[in-house]
């Protein structure tokens, strides 16, 4: 069976999660290869370099809103001034325990964000996104 | 106030007035040298002071005491024009007292100073005219009525122009007064205005920060949940040993269990202190995302249960729309939860007809339903039916509190083994 994606990004501060979303996502051969980040500061420095090098961007990205230093709104401010490659590469899916309204709106409202999601990420929610 | 004011001018004009007579006093002494009238200097001033001070002993809560001393200046009148043999100039002593009298701010004290006058006048007048000897009125030999009228008229005239300047100023001290107050309490309602809104500021700030903490709170408690949660997924995607298999699933819905009290806890202290946020509701979108929220809420030996919606809306309703899920969320998730084994099939039916003025919404299911004893109880805090009840007991009292909110109604017919219905009434908030 093929893999979805080939590269797929997540940024949580919490290594449990990134744990958590490394494994399901290689057993439901959704991603070929996860690239963790344990915070939004790291995930920029490694994206930044690779603006010629699209076919190393993650394809999806998926985004933690609640971590300390930068939070994942703190990234996306962050992110709309990256060059147009990588924007364009990249679709980000918010993926946090938080069931705030506000925190919903405020991204929904962004361009870059296509999607919700509430942690913890499963195989039924994997399956959606297939 | 106006009381107060007056008490203190009155309190001036009396020290005032104990310098006048002393001194109306003391003239009548140095007038006795000019025609040795000792006798009537003494005797009538002393008598005059006396009768003064003996009213302002005696009668201490009362103004008498200001008509003896408009009295008394006319006495001191008559004193001086006898003690001078009826020089003329000595006649303008009534129009000192009169002018002195003023500063009570009271006109009605010429008139005992008036009276005596007019009664004074006409009987010396009369008296020296039919040649009674040593009465002295005038030094004329001979007044005529035109003199004697002229006099009459000038005198009214002092005597009315002091009243009537006694009365304005009492009227406009009473303007003042009241302007003053009513600046002072312009004032107050300022002070009291901007403490007011002060405290509102307060307000508005402890429950950002009440908010704040509710929002952190509940994300540190329910991350390491969802942590859990995902971890127990990644287990239930390897064959397990049915043994642990199970104990794994108990864990889950344990685990579901804190995050459901968490959820409930997080939605009460929302809608006990957020403000009503009013937009248009759709409810076939609210809905769905609600069903798609809870399409995987079933336990594994539960069935699906069929969620039909029927929404007849004509005219766009507001409200507010987490309130609105709030309230949705648990009643449906709670057909889900308590379905009937026995039933056929397990639905959940929620019909919606909207108004102009209101919408009314129906839940019903055929569930295991809720025996009327406890139809008052569920609504209550904690409060759980049986032991099979597996929520926190929060949730219908919060659905309550929220309809509560929303200005609306919630009823509820049920019966044991046929199922449940929710009909809740919510105000159209359109304007």
């Amino acid at each position: 069976m093929e893999y979805k994606y080939k590269n797929v990004m997540v940024i949580d501060d919490n290594q449990i999660d990134l744990y958590i979303a490394e494994m399901v996502m290689a057993t439901t051969k959704f991603a070929e290869k996860v690239i963790c980040k344990g915070s939004a500061k790291e995930a920029l420095d490694y994206l930044k370099p690779l603006h010629d090098h699209a076919e190393e961007l993650p394809s999806l990205i998926f985004l933690d809103i609640n971590m300390p230093e930068m939070t994942g709104f703190d990234f996306l401010d962050e992110y709309q001034n990256l060059p147009e490659t990588i924007r364009k590469k990249c679709i980000i899916m918010m993926l946090t325990t938080s069931l705030d309204e506000n925190d919903r709106k405020q991204a929904e409202k962004n361009v870059f964000v296509q999607r919700f999601l509430n942690k913890p990420l499963d195989r039924d929610k994997i399956a959606q996104l297939l | 106030m106006l009381d107060a004011y007056l008490e203190q001018v009155k309190h001036k004009s009396d020290k005032l007035m104990n310098y006048f007579l002393v001194s109306f006093f003391i003239c009548g002494l140095l007038l006795a040298f000019f025609y040795d009238t000792w006798l009537v200097g003494i005797g009538i001033g002393s008598l005059s002071l006396i009768a003064y001070y003996c009213t302002k002993l005696l009668l201490p809560g009362s103004n008498a005491y200001q008509y003896i001393v408009s009295l008394v200046f006319s006495i001191f009148m008559a004193q001086f024009i006898y003690q001078m043999h009826g020089l003329f100039e000595m006649h303008f002593i009534a129009f000192i007292g009169s002018t002195i009298l003023i500063t009570y701010q009271n006109w009605k004290l010429q008139i005992p100073l008036a009276l005596f006058v007019l009664v004074h006048h006409a009987v010396f007048g009369y008296l020296q005219y039919i040649g009674y000897d040593k009465v002295y009125f005038t030094q004329l030999d001979y007044m005529t009525l035109q003199t004697f009228i002229i006099h009459g008229i000038l005198a009214t005239t002092v005597v009315f122009i002091c009243g009537l300047w006694a009365w304005r100023l009492k009227k406009s001290s009473e303007t003042q007064i009241e302007q003053t107050y009513e600046m002072g309490r312009f004032q107050e309602e300022q002070l009291q205005r901007k403490a007011l809104l002060q405290s509102n500021d307060e307000l508005r700030k402890s429950n950002k920060e009440l908010d704040r903490f509710v929002y952190s709170v509940s994300h540190d408690l329910r991350a390491p949940l969802s942590s859990m949660l995902g971890v127990i997924g990644l287990c239930e995607m390897e064959n397990m040993d049915p043994f642990i298999g199970k104990n794994v699933s108990l864990l889950k819905s344990s685990i579901k269990k804190l995050d459901g009290f968490i959820i409930d806890i997080l939605d009460y202290s929302r809608n006990s202190r957020m403000e009503i946020n009013r937009q248009e509701i759709h409810f076939a979108d609210l809905l769905t995302d609600i069903c798609n929220n809870l399409k995987f809420m079933c336990s594994e030996d539960q069935r699906k249960v069929e969620v039909r919606t029927k929404i007849q809306n004509g005219v766009a309703f507001y409200s507010d729309r987490s309130r609105l899920s709030i309230i949705l969320n648990n009643l449906i998730s709670n057909s889900i939860r308590y379905q009937n084994p026995e039933a056929a099939d397990p639905f959940v039916e929620i019909s919606v007809e909207i108004s102009a003025s209101s919408a009314e919404i129906r839940i019903r299911d055929n569930g295991i339903g809720i025996g009327s004893e406890n139809h008052e109880k569920v609504f209550n805090m904690f409060y759980r039916v049986s032991t099979k009840s597996v929520g926190s007991g929060l949730g219908l009292y919060i659905v309550k509190e929220t309809v509560e909110k929303l200005r609306g109604v919630i009823r509820l017919e049920s019966e044991c083994g046929k199922g449940t219905a929710f009909s809740i009434h919510l105000p159209n908030l359109a304007s």
